[in-house]
């Protein structure tokens, strides 16, 4: 930033001057008191020492009139003409505004208990004054707690102070306090031996922080007062901005080239800063907004230029950005830096001198005419003032073709996002197919593992031919259904029926003899001709021991691979069969159909098959016409029970390795249906279902598949 | 009725936001001046307005910020929801993509307002029905997916405009008097004016807060 001499020969400034102009003299910023301070619109022209001053010997002069309101609108008839002028302007907007006695707060209606109020209030959360109090304490308290304690004290005088007046006073006079409480601490600091052990550098900090910390918890207060009319000028200022918005750089005389990108970035970025003076809470930081803004100004015009910039370029170029941004509540944020910011600060140094310049763009805004934009025609002045005339500045189309840009990479990257997506969900498809192929895979060789240690082969059937009754016996430890059969020869060998039937089963077995459920379960269903005379014998403790057993040894401990239990399972079986062979066989038989695939020929050949049903044709000749009946009856009190008891061990060797839920679709026939046996039907219904359809393999398979 | 010094008695904050040109400002400017204003420019940063109302009875002064819909000063804009009472959501029913773009409108305003933020959403330029690209419907069943109140308005012919600022209003003055908006929270968006005595119902709690407080 070039060096801007401050030339004090100059005794009058621009507020002086009728017409506002876009070349001022750099002291044409100064007091008008000629003390060499700069001036601002706000004080009159003066500085801020000199407007007090001159503010004393105005009050003496009205002292005879004790009324505050009065006062601060003798004040606010001080501003210049142009104020006035600009104010009718904006009347008719603001009429709504005016009818409202809200802005024109007389402060001498005022009872005590009020200011107590503002106390609370203030009490109110201050996250802003928090974190100040936060960075307080880690930054200074290495410097004691005295003088922590002693900051706090002070900043709580002051804010309490403040509010209490806030209502008696006029906000010059508590500008006024303001500025002697910051003057207070800062000889308080500079004197006080609590701060005796405190650097120079630090007692500066504290002065500012202290002016930061106090501004910041009377923000609310003291920002845009309901007792001033600030909001009113705000409203009034905007407008004319707005209304002012076809003003270009060539207007303003002023190089700012706007059809350049990098310039227009730059001049964004200088409207970013001066935006931000808004949200800020603290006249300092505020200030700090307002030299950020007019740093970036000036790198606009040394980008113009290309080279060194003078005192004269900078003014246009920031009026142009303030017409430009529109600041919001551009008034109360200046009037409440002027009021409240440290005069020093303002009165001097890079900081004081932008924030004049500003006050001076604002003043030039407010009062501009044709005359001021490069003598422009009255008319066409009047014609885009009242909206008549109407044009498309570069600016405007550049920030409307910005934003189109800005859309066209907004969609850009919401495509390639999408993309990115799509891909995403692609790949994770592609995992979870794997991932699926190889549970399938797991499945089966768990499925395959589990069949290959249980394995319920069902032996081919021993030529009961060649085996005397004792041999049949035990044989029966190992082929239950079989023996059964062979059982029953004896038993049944009175009966012509049943002789015939047998021999005919024997043919049969030898036939297929190797491998063949399905002429097995016809074999063995031959026994059920006996069936009314070993019912009986299914009442025996023998059975129900045996079967007890079996439950026992079960719900101690099972695992699959137990093979003595396998072995004992089987031993009851024939136990059972000894008494039951017709029973067992039929259950026995049972179980190989559930495991091989259930062809509808195969359920066909199983007359006691619970899906079965009837008899098959082939088979109900040979069964005596007078026991058939009460075969079936009979069937659905004991055999089942038997049936579940032999899936139980089935389900004990299969239950660990497979975890396949047990199928719901087993018939309702498998719950005896007999009071006879309550024992062992209660013990047949608390068995698991599961076995029926784990025993089916094919349908296990499938399961698998499906649950994938 | 006489109010003290201040001739109302709530200052309620509101925001108004959605994308560039959906009549934002012209919206505002139809609430405060009741006039259309044809060519607005492009609001940057942020422009405000104020116009006192009355709720059951209660002069209520609405501070309203209308807010740029540029992308380039969202960081601006972002700084004025905090302690928003009352947030008015813009999209234009003759262009679709302003819609579609309320969801992240709304994903702001959730986050940086506080949940007793009153969201009200508006279908602006509802006076060109021959240009309508959203339908009534489908705006009003993402108003009640997302539990905001809605109305479809013209800046131009004025259709809607009060009603929506001041629905929004009696909103917040209900949650005022249930309780559920704290007038002393932080960044409640609702200021009481002191100019009513007794009208402050919250003195007795900060009497006891003032002793818990750490300077
Ligand atoms: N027909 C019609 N036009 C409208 C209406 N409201 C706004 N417009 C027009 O829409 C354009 C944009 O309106 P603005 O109010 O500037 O839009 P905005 O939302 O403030 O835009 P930004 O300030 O850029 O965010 C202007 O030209 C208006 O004339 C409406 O209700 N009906
Ligand atoms: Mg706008």
């Amino acid at each position: 930033m070039p060096v801007l001499t401050l030339q004090r020969s100059y005794k009058y400034i621009m507020y002086a001057t009728k017409q506002p102009s876009l070349r001022i003299k750099q002291a044409d910023l100064k007091c008008k008191s000629g003390c060499g301070f700069y001036g601002n619109a706000d004080w009159e022209g003066y500085c801020s020492q000199c407007y007090r001053n001159h503010m004393d010997v105005e009050r003496q002069k009205k002292s005879h009139n004790s009324q505050m309101p009065d006062q601060s609108r003798a004040q606010m008839s001080g501003f210049t003409k142009f104020e006035e002028k600009k104010r009718q302007q904006t009347d008719k907007k603001n009429k709504y505004l005016k009818s409202l006695p809200v802005f024109r707060k007389s402060s001498n209606v005022k009872d005590s208990g009020r200011p107590e109020k503002y106390i609370d209030i203030m009490r109110q959360a201050n996250p802003d004054a928090n974190k100040l109090m936060v960075e307080f304490i880690t930054q200074y308290s290495q410097y004691g707690d005295i003088v922590k304690k002693d900051f706090f004290k002070c900043s709580q005088a002051f804010s309490n102070k403040v509010i209490n007046e806030l209502e008696v006073k006029p906000i010059e006079d508590l500008a006024e306090t303001a500025q002697n409480y910051y003057n207070l601490y800062q000889n308080r600091v500079n004197s006080n031996s609590i701060y005796e052990d405190v650097p120079s550098e630090i007692r500066e900090k504290l002065v500012e922080f202290f002016e930061k910390y106090t501004m910041i918890i009377l923000y609310s207060f003291l920002f845009c007062p309901p007792t001033t009319n600030d909001e009113e000028k705000d409203l009034a200022i905007q407008n004319r901005i707005r209304k002012l918005s076809w003003v270009n750089a060539h207007h303003l005389d002023c190089c700012i080239s706007e059809t350049s990108i990098e310039v227009r970035d730059l001049v964004y970025t200088a409207i970013n800063d001066l935006l931000g003076m808004d949200s800020m809470k603290a006249p300092l930081e505020k200030l700090a907004c307002v030299v950020k803004c007019c740093r970036s100004v000036v790198e606009v015009l040394q980008h113009c230029q290309g080279g060194p910039v003078s005192a004269d370029e900078f003014l246009p170029a920031l009026i142009f950005v303030v017409l430009k941004a529109n600041p919001a509540r551009l008034k109360s944020n200046i009037l409440y830096v002027t009021r409240f910011c440290k005069d020093s600060r303002l009165m001097q140094g890079e900081a004081g001198y932008y924030f004049t310049n500003l006050c001076c763009a604002v003043s030039f805004i407010e009062n501009l005419t044709a005359e001021s934009l490069n003598n422009m025609p009255e008319q066409e002045f009047e014609a885009y003032m009242s909206g008549e005339l109407t044009c498309v500045s570069a600016w405007e189309s550049a920030l409307v073709a910005c934003e189109g840009m800005h859309q066209l990479c907004e969609h850009l990257a919401f495509l390639k996002e999408l993309s990115e997506r799509t891909q995403i969900v692609q790949n994770t498809t592609q995992s979870l197919r794997d991932d699926m192929q190889k549970l399938k895979e797991g499945i089966c060789d768990s499925v395959e593992s589990v069949l290959e240690r249980t394995p319920l082969i069902i032996k081919p059937r021993i030529n009961p031919l060649t085996l005397t009754k004792e041999q049949l016996f035990t044989q029966t430890t190992q082929y239950g259904p079989q023996i059964e059969t062979t059982n029953e020869v004896n038993t049944c060998t009175d009966t012509d029926i049943g002789q015939n039937y047998y021999l005919q089963n024997l043919s049969l077995t030898q036939i297929n003899a190797l491998d063949s459920t399905k002429n097995k379960l016809q074999l063995d269903i031959t026994p059920c001709i006996t069936l009314p005379e070993i019912s009986k014998a299914l009442n025996s403790n023998d059975f129900l021991s045996s079967s007890s057993a079996v439950d026992n040894k079960s719900i101690e401990s099972i695992t699959p691979d137990d093979n003595s239990y396998l072995g004992l399972s089987k031993v009851n079986y024939d136990i059972d069969f000894s008494d039951l062979s017709t029973e067992n066989s039929v259950a026995e038989d049972l179980t190989p159909e559930k495991r091989k695939s259930p062809t509808p020929s195969f359920v066909i050949g199983d007359p006691f098959s619970p899906i079965g049903g009837s008899c098959p044709i082939a088979q109900t000749p040979l069964v005596p016409s007078s026991v058939f009946p009460q075969i079936e009856s009979k069937n659905d009190g004991f055999v089942l029970p038997f049936l579940d008891d032999t899936e139980e061990n089935v389900e004990d060797s299969l239950l660990d390795k497979v975890e396949v839920a047990p199928s719901a679709s087993l018939p309702a026939p498998l719950v005896p249906t007999s009071s006879e046996y309550s024992g062992f039907s209660k013990q047949g219904s608390r068995i698991p279902n599961i076995p029926c359809s784990t025993g089916d393999f094919s349908s296990l398979n499938f399961a698998g598949n499906s649950n994938m | 009725m006489s109010a003290g010094p201040y001739n109302y008695s709530y200052i309620f904050k509101y925001i108004i936001i959605g994308d560039m040109g959906v009549g934002k400002s012209c919206l505002l400017h139809q609430f405060t001046e009741k006039k259309f204003m044809a060519d607005c420019p492009h609001t940057i940063g942020v422009e405000f307005g104020t116009r006192i109302i009355e709720v059951s009875g209660q002069k209520i002064k609405l501070q309203i910020w209308d807010t740029a819909g540029q992308e380039r000063f969202r960081a601006v804009t972002r700084s004025y929801y905090r302690g928003a009472a009352g947030a008015l959501m813009v999209y234009d029913i003759t262009r679709r993509s302003t819609y579609n773009h309320l969801s992240s409108w709304l994903t702001d305003t959730r986050n940086l307002t506080n949940p007793s933020t009153v969201i009200f959403l508006i279908g602006n330029k509802c006076d060109l029905e021959g240009q309508r690209d959203v339908t009534y419907e489908e705006a009003s069943k993402f108003a009640e997916e997302n539990g905001l109140m809605f109305v479809e308005a013209s800046a131009k012919t004025g259709d809607n405009v009060e009603e929506a600022f001041l629905e929004t209003a009696k909103k917040i003055y209900q949650s005022i008097q249930d309780g559920r908006l704290d007038l002393n929270a932080a960044e409640s968006g609702v200021q009481h004016k002191p100019s009513q005595p007794g009208r402050n119902p919250l003195s007795n709690d900060q009497q006891a807060n003032k002793d818990n407080c750490a300077c």
